[in-house]
């Protein structure tokens, strides 16, 4: 089965000024996503990822190399026709409702009449909007314009979704509801791509991910083989006296083990900040 | 439907939406209309023009005035508002393609000026007619022959002036295709604008026998290139004139500004395709 | 598409659309009389711009002639000449413009311009009458222009009809003045009791009387009252003829 997105020998340059001087924002990229899966794209402000996608997605075009979106060349309407895209800070004409807005997206996405009503409610219901889908656009906090975003991008039922910066400027509540929409794409068997530079968010999000710098692709893999350092081991231990510790020590020495350090478990201020604030913020 | 048909009049219906939301059309549809109702106390400025010929030209002003300024800096608006908030970015990562995209502009500005010439007209006729009928009431009293007005005329006049703004958008869309700023599109679409008013003069020239080829081609170019607007001016021979205005030459004048839309338009569909977004 | 037959196509279309809008310019060009102009050409940085450009002549018209009226006053011949012929030209329609203009051409710039060379003391009698001819000249050919595109030019013939008797002091272009604005439909009840005392005058006696009399069977007679001081006038130039009764004008019942 073809990949998700198959990128060959990428290379973008834009022309800067009238001397026609060349930025190069992505250098010989090749990549392959496969299907089914929450892929990250990472790295730094500037390294190309966002100019990337946007060469996927036909918004650019390339200076060189090949793309294929679902086994058809990228940029055109069949592929463009299976692919959802929620863009980095949505911006949506204010004077829409939430529910316009993710009709008139459905038309242009090509979802029948028949179907549509269908279509929106169950985008709606995804992107936890259905009860503010009535209220003008203008009148939604950041949170919800990502989540009207994300209902958007899905309305139409692409095999593909394509993220940027999904959650840039929500809050913790926001972004954890943002993260099980995306694990809920997943299992249904949709390929997601997130691109982001919260490494955090991804870590927990993506099953694999690319990191990019100066428009090269540094490092892929699944995010378990990359982050995991296999020549340690953590042990979690409760009720550890120092006794007890000393004998583990000896223990795991006999055995040519060493324990580098012993320290206390830390939980993330993020799961603090969740474990402490119940229920959605948005009015 | 078939849906690329479909997909631009969604895109008409959004842009419609938009731009009649602006308090910068109802401004300007207000100062029209203004222009048109103070007309009737202007009169006594005239100098035996004829009342009604005064009034039609504050109307007729009004509508080439405030509908030139509205086609140039609104249809610059709707095009640069999608750039620049990034909506483009999402309308265009869909199954549309660039000439729809363009086309859908096009059309959701063509049908406000529409709305604006039918309001700016209508009332005009409303105005005309009321003073005409005073008018002729004098006149006959006095056992003078009445000025009258042609309401048919004032129909063509609307639909022809409806063509010339129409002409404008599809400029100020090519332009806007290729500029980078908003300000860039709406002074280049507005010295079109004068340019396309005073293009008369070239074309004037090309009817006369000239001796010079190179002075001839630079001229048969030039007429060619932008449009005559100026020809969309026959306002006073359609709606006042005692013999009008023939049938054919208003309809190869629409169809000319229906050639250059044509035209026009495609021409901004290719240079919309190369844009980067 | 391949990529050069795009833009080919593109000017193909655009050069089409041109060759489509030079056929409706020629077929609506006479219908735009005022703009293409001469006289507009000195004034054009003065705001007219926007009275060529569509729209709203009438009023730059009248504001420009309202200008004109300043200069008047200045006895600025050149500024007020090239304002009231903007005027005309903007809304050649009117006949007001074209009347003033050639009124104020023929009989007030003449004597600006020998104030200007001196006064009426300094400047010879010849220099002063050929100036007065040469002004009314002027001021009839724009009176002719304004004529042109009057559908009630009678006004304007009468003022042509003046500047060529009291100025130029041709008889003969007064009255075929005179002739045409008591032929033209708008004509005033007088134009015509006019032509034939010029001609009269003149000496031109029995063709003023055939023509009076011509007329005033025509377009006097049938009208309310038959106009009595016009055919007294005939009666006068029947006796001055000495005409046989049989050759006279019969008797009205209501003539006295």
């Amino acid at each position: 089965m073809s990949s998700a997105i198959s990128v060959r020998r990428l290379t973008k340059d834009f022309q800067i000024g009238i001397r026609g001087l060349k930025l190069r924002a992505v250098d010989d990229l090749s990549l392959e996503i496969p299907r089914g899966q929450v892929y990250g794209l990472l790295g730094p402000n500037g390294c190309g990822k966002s100019t990337t996608l946007k060469v996927v997605l036909g918004l650019v075009s390339a200076t060189a190399g090949e793309i294929s979106i679902l086994g058809h060349p990228s940029a055109t309407a069949e592929a463009r026709s299976r692919t959802g895209f929620l863009p980095e800070a949505p911006y949506f004409h204010k004077f829409l409702s939430g529910r316009e807005l993710v009709t008139y997206c459905a038309r242009l996405s090509g979802v029948r009449p028949s179907e549509l009503a269908a279509a929106v409610e169950d985008a709606l219901g995804l992107a936890a909007m259905t009860d503010a889908a009535d209220r003008p656009i203008g009148t939604y906090s950041k949170g919800m314009l990502q989540r009207i975003g994300f209902a958007q991008a899905v309305v139409h039922d692409p095999e593909l979704v394509i993220l940027d910066e999904p959650t840039a400027g929500v809050d913790p509540v926001g972004s954890a509801a943002i993260g099980r929409m995306i694990h809920a794409m997943r299992d249904k068997g949709k390929t997601v791509v997130l691109c982001s530079h919260l490494l955090g968010q991804v870590e927990q999000v993506c099953d694999r991910v690319a990191i990019m710098d100066r428009g090269k692709l540094v490092l892929e893999g699944r995010v378990e083989d990359v982050l995991a350092r296999r020549d340690r081991h953590v042990m979690t231990i409760e009720a550890m006296t120092p006794a007890a510790r000393e004998a583990a020590e000896a223990a795991l020495a006999a055995h040519g083990a060493r324990v580098t350090s012993v320290t206390h478990p830390r939980r993330s201020l993020e799961d603090l900040f969740r474990e402490l604030v119940t229920g959605s913020r948005d009015a | 439907m078939i849906p690329s048909l479909q997909r631009t009049l969604w895109i008409t219906r959004v842009t419609f939406l938009e731009a009649v939301r602006q308090r910068f059309f109802a401004f300007l549809m207000v100062l029209g209309a203004a222009m048109v109702l103070s007309s009737v106390s202007f009169r006594v400025f005239d100098f035996g023009h004829g009342e009604l010929k005064f009034i039609a030209d504050f109307g007729f002003g009004g509508m080439f005035l405030f509908g030139s300024v509205l086609s140039v800096v609104m249809t610059a608006q709707l095009f640069f508002s999608e750039i620049d908030n990034k909506t483009a970015l999402t309308l265009l990562a869909k199954p549309l393609s660039r000439s729809e995209f363009l086309l859908g502009k096009f059309f959701g500005a063509w049908a406000v000026l529409g709305v604006f010439v039918v309001v700016l007209s209508g009332l005009l006729g409303v105005v005309m007619w009321a003073r005409e009928q005073e008018l002729v009431a004098m006149a006959e009293q006095a056992g003078k022959v009445p000025v009258t007005f042609s309401a048919s005329g004032m129909v063509q006049f609307a639909l022809l002036q409806w063509l010339r703004l129409g002409v404008v958008i599809a400029i100020v869309l090519t332009v806007s295709a290729l500029a980078r700023t908003f300000l860039f599109a709406v002074v280049v679409g507005s010295l079109a604008v004068v340019a396309g008013q005073l293009q008369w003069i070239a074309q004037d020239a090309v009817l006369k026998p000239t001796g010079s080829l190179i002075y001839g081609a630079f001229l048969w170019l030039s007429t060619r290139l932008l449009p005559n607007l100026q020809q969309f001016n026959i306002g006073d021979a359609l709606v006042l004139g005692a013999t009008g205005v023939p049938a054919e030459a208003v309809a190869e004048v629409a169809l000319s500004g229906l050639a250059y839309m044509v035209a026009y338009l495609f021409v901004g569909t290719l240079v919309f395709r190369r844009r980067e977004i | 598409m391949r990529p050069y037959y795009a833009p080919g196509l593109a000017l193909l279309l655009v050069v089409g659309a041109g060759a489509f809008s030079e056929i409706s310019w020629r077929s609506v060009r006479p219908s735009i009389p005022e703009i293409g102009r001469k006289e507009l050409e000195p004034t054009l940085g003065q705001g007219v711009l926007l009275g060529i450009l569509g729209g709203l002549r009438t009023v730059v018209a009248d504001l420009t002639w309202i200008r004109s009226y300043v200069l008047w006053e200045r006895k600025d011949r050149p500024g007020c000449e090239a304002l009231m012929r903007t005027a005309c030209a903007l809304d050649p329609h009117s006949r007001y413009f074209w009347e003033n203009t050639g009124y104020a051409i023929g009989f007030d710039m003449a004597h600006w311009e020998i104030r200007r060379r001196g006064g009426y003391a300094k400047v010879p009698a010849e220099t002063q009458q050929r100036i007065f001819q040469q002004y009314a000249r002027r001021g009839i050919d724009v009176l002719v222009e304004g004529i042109g595109h009057s559908k009630a030019p009678a006004p304007l013939l009468l003022c042509a009809a003046q500047l060529a008797e009291t100025k130029l002091k041709d008889h003969a272009l007064s009255v075929r003045y005179y002739q045409e604005a008591a032929e033209s439909p708008d004509a005033p009840w007088f134009a015509a009791r006019i032509c034939a005392n010029i001609m009269w005058e003149d000496g031109r006696k029995a063709e003023a009387y055939r023509w009076f009399r011509k007329y005033w069977t025509e377009r006097m007679l049938p009208k309310e009252d038959g106009f009595p001081d016009d055919l007294r006038q005939l009666r006068v130039m029947e006796a001055g003829l000495r005409l046989k009764p049989e050759e006279r004008i019969p008797r009205p019942t209501w003539e006295r």
